[in-house]
């Protein structure tokens, strides 16, 4: 896999830190995508993985989960090829195709009249609904996509759970992501409606390393080095004789957890009763026993939990130890602000979003160790899904799901 | 809202640009200084070519034909306003537009051309239409082009049109007569098993955005704006009479808001049979009609009680279909996807027929979050193709 030079230098910025669902490995460090960086840094848009997956999170975001409409497999499959048709224009670039008077404008001219390349990365998945008795598809299902379950701690809304299909967008300017998206509902909207929506964004280094979530927090430095081809290997793509469909081959799989955080609550919360949930210091983000972000918390040495408490959000997230390695995920985690709660409260939280090889062995394994820590307290999962993200598309003849429609 | 046809439109466009006239040729003539050559690449994006607009001289400069996606960039050298149409001198099919071009300024056309030959066309405000010379591009597959539509094309579908729009009125005078006689007798119940074929055959007339004018307010508005909301005096028509069927008003109440109503329908029914309908409207109404059922009728923002959107949007798909019925001729040999459309709108309309249930409706609320969807992607699929209805019956002065 090829990624941008860029990237290296922040390998070594990557080994600690309080990631809020997960606490994994290795950090997405500083903030490639953001605040005067090239466009160029987005990866390209073919290929045989989507590597808008690995790519940093950029600033602005856009989660959208939608629901086919169509009934036949044919439909499907035309959706997804003109799904694919926008998602390769809008990363490419160019001028839109003129119309004459045959139509309104091609564009919504959001962006001006010819669209940057690289300054968009778009990511498809499919949900295990995708493979219900519609369009014939349920021996095809990736053997491990499920609806995501309820877990003890979440208080899940049905409007904003699951879903056919989830597109996720990044970019470094908002305008850019709702560009991306009017265009994209626009050319499939007899095709598709979407079923939720969640917009995020990714906040600067406060003042350095990791962004920090809402709760003031640094969040999600332990990520795997997205640049170890052999350990994405490992944790996140699906191989072949894996057990996989062989058109799943290149894909990966998206959990995505909508998390409200209660940070009027929080914010009433004494400094080191935070730190102790977490298990890190709130304002230079290294473990409790440690001084810098980037030391790695000792649990031999603190088997009582002295020093980290045994229930802190890291210890149980990530106990560092030869059993919990291959459990780790990618996380690829925003912020998300929408307006304010029936009862005068701001909403806000987490748009929470992680990459694996097996959501079982992964993601779900670190959900059920963080099961009643007292972080629970503080934040509600409302939403989100499993989703597979569906192997790249290779070239320009390519398109999202022909391995599996095709 | 759109009540303009173009005449206003361009009424508009030179409120604009009257005063700025003279400020405007200085820039223009600063630019002209600038750009030495009348075809340039610029560094991103496609190849620009400078081309003259003006009776003696419309499209000059075009001397370096080239296929691909292109920009024009349309200088009116003339004293007065002009339009300009790039088309192919054979089939008279339009490539690209661009309307009221001001007076020493320039507007930029976007255009992709392929292999065949082309000529500006120059239409200035006052005068009659001018051919450029005509250019050939030996390569490449040109955009999508119609031959346009004039406002002589239109008047025979806008005659048709008007003539079943007047028969559609009588019917709701008879409707609405029969809902006023059940308020007036005090039965109630009656009353509302008469309120939805009166509504529904009001909104099979098509009376998107202000097609009927002040009139359309009076007997189909609702409570938005009003300072007093539903208890507003100025709260009329059938929405009026809706809300106090069916929120327990006494039918001596609706006495007068009934007898308003027939009165504002009668009126129209008179007004239209001597006014001539604007041939421009006739596009736009096969594209507003529905853009008016996604708006007011999916979300509900309409329903004061009956509970009645879904048959509102159904009977304003009759109504787009009875627009389309009239422009179809025009429509066959300029939109290549008119089947798909008609194919679209026979699912629309067996989709919302499944949303009744004898004589009650399922209420938008109501359905599945899996029909929500369904109707919503139908609904909102039409629109985006009649978009395309609306710009090709846009009509164009050609001579």
């Amino acid at each position: 896999m090829t990624l941008p030079d860029r990237r290296r230098f922040l390998r070594g910025a990557a080994l600690a830190g309080a990631g809020l669902a997960t606490g994994g490995a290795a950090a997405t460090g500083g903030h490639p995508g953001g605040q005067g960086a090239p466009a160029t840094g987005l990866p390209p848009f073919h290929g045989d993985r989507q590597l808008s997956v690995p790519a940093a999170p950029r600033r602005a975001s856009a989660f959208v989960a939608f629901d086919v409409t169509v009934d036949r497999r044919a439909e499907l499959a035309g959706l997804l090829r003109t799904l694919t048709a926008r998602a390769r224009f809008l990363t490419s670039g160019g001028t839109p195709d003129p119309v004459g008077i045959t139509g309104p404008p091609p564009d919504s001219g959001v962006l001006g009249g010819r669209l940057p390349a690289g300054a968009l990365a778009v990511t498809v998945s499919v949900g295990a609904s995708l493979f219900d008795e519609r369009f014939g598809l349920a021996a095809l299902r990736p053997r491990r996509l499920r609806p995501m379950p309820a877990f003890p701690d979440d208080d899940l809304r049905p409007d904003w759970c699951h879903g056919d299909l989830s597109v996720h967008l990044h970019a470094d300017d908002p305008d850019t992501v709702l560009h991306a998206l009017r265009d994209i509902t626009r050319h499939t909207r007899g095709g598709m409606q979407a079923r939720w929506r969640l917009d995020g964004f990714s906040s600067p280094p406060r003042p350095s390393g990791t962004p920090r979530n809402l709760m003031g927090f640094k969040d999600g430095t332990a990520n795997p080095d997205v640049t170890d081809a052999r350990l994405m290997d490992r944790l996140v793509w699906v191989g072949r004789g894996s057990g996989e469909p062989g058109w799943a081959a290149g894909g990966t799989y998206q959990v995505v957890r909508l998390i409200r955080m209660l940070v009027e609550f929080w914010d009433r919360v004494s400094l080191t009763e935070q730190e102790r949930i977490f298990g890190r210091q709130r304002e230079s983000g290294a473990p409790l026993d440690g001084d810098d972000e980037h030391d790695t918390p000792d649990y031999a040495g603190d088997p009582k939990g002295d020093v980290i408490p045994l229930d802190a959000h890291i210890r149980r997230a990530n106990p560092r130890t030869a059993a919990t390695e291959s459990g780790r995920i990618l996380r690829r985690a925003y912020n998300y602000d929408r307006g304010m709660d029936s009862n005068g409260n701001l909403d806000m939280g987490l748009l929470f979003c992680c990459y694996q090889q097996d959501p079982v062995r992964q993601f779900e394994a670190i959900q059920h160790r963080l099961a009643g820590e007292p972080l629970t307290d503080y934040v509600t999962p409302f939403g989100g899904g499993y989703f597979f993200t569906l192997p790249g598309v290779r070239d320009a003849a390519d398109w999202y799901g022909r391995g599996l429609l095709g | 809202m759109r009540l303009a046809g173009p005449g206003v439109r361009s009424l508009r466009l030179w409120g604009v640009c009257a005063p700025a006239v003279v400020l405007v040729i200085v820039v223009a003539l600063l630019v002209l200084g600038r750009t030495s050559h009348s075809s340039r690449n610029t560094a991103a994006g496609p190849p620009h070519t400078l081309v003259e607009v003006s009776p003696g001289r419309c499209g000059r400069g075009w001397d370096d034909p080239r296929p691909g996606v292109q920009v024009f960039d349309l200088r009116n050298t003339s004293d007065q306003a002009a339009d300009v149409y790039l088309e192919d001198p054979g089939s008279r099919a339009v490539y690209g537009e661009a309307e009221g071009i001001g007076p020493g300024t320039t507007r930029a056309l976007t255009v992709r051309l392929g292999k065949g030959a082309y000529a500006l066309r120059c239409v200035p405000e006052d005068a009659d239409a001018v051919m450029g010379p005509t250019v050939r591009v030996d390569r490449g597959v040109r955009g999508p082009a119609a031959v346009a539509v004039t406002v002589h094309d239109l008047i025979p579908p806008a005659i048709a049109y008007q003539k079943w729009v007047a028969g559609g009125l009588d019917e709701t005078v008879r409707l609405t007569g029969a809902l006023r006689a059940a308020v007036d007798r005090g039965d109630l119940a009656a009353a509302r098993r008469a309120w939805l074929p009166a509504h529904l055959q009001y909104e099979r007339l098509g009376a998107a955005y202000d097609a009927f004018g002040a009139a359309d307010r009076r007997i189909n508005g609702t409570d938005a704006g009003l300072p007093r909301g539903v208890h507003d005096p100025s709260f009329t028509g059938f929405h009026r009479v809706e809300y106090g069927l069916w929120h327990g008003e006494a039918a001596r109440t609706l006495r007068a808001p009934a007898a308003g109503l027939v009165k504002a329908v009668t009126t129209l029914r008179d007004d239209w049979a001597q006014n001539r309908m604007d041939p421009a409207q006739l596009g736009l109404r096969a594209h507003e009609i529905l853009e008016n059922t996604v708006q007011f009728e999916l979300t509900g923002r309409t329903d004061y009680g009956s509970g009645s959107s879904l048959a509102t949007a159904r009977a304003n798909l009759d109504g787009t279909r009875e627009v389309l019925t009239r422009l179809r001729p025009l429509l066959a040999t300029r939109y290549a996807q008119l089947p798909g459309l008609e194919r679209e709108m026979n699912g629309a309309q067996s989709l919302l027929d499944g949303f009744r249930h004898g004589g009650r409706w399922t209420r938008p609320a109501e359905l599945s979050r899996a029909d929500r969807e369904k109707t919503d992607a139908v609904l909102g699929d039409l629109v985006e193709r009649l978009a395309s209805v609306a710009t090709l019956c846009d009509p164009r002065r050609t001579s």
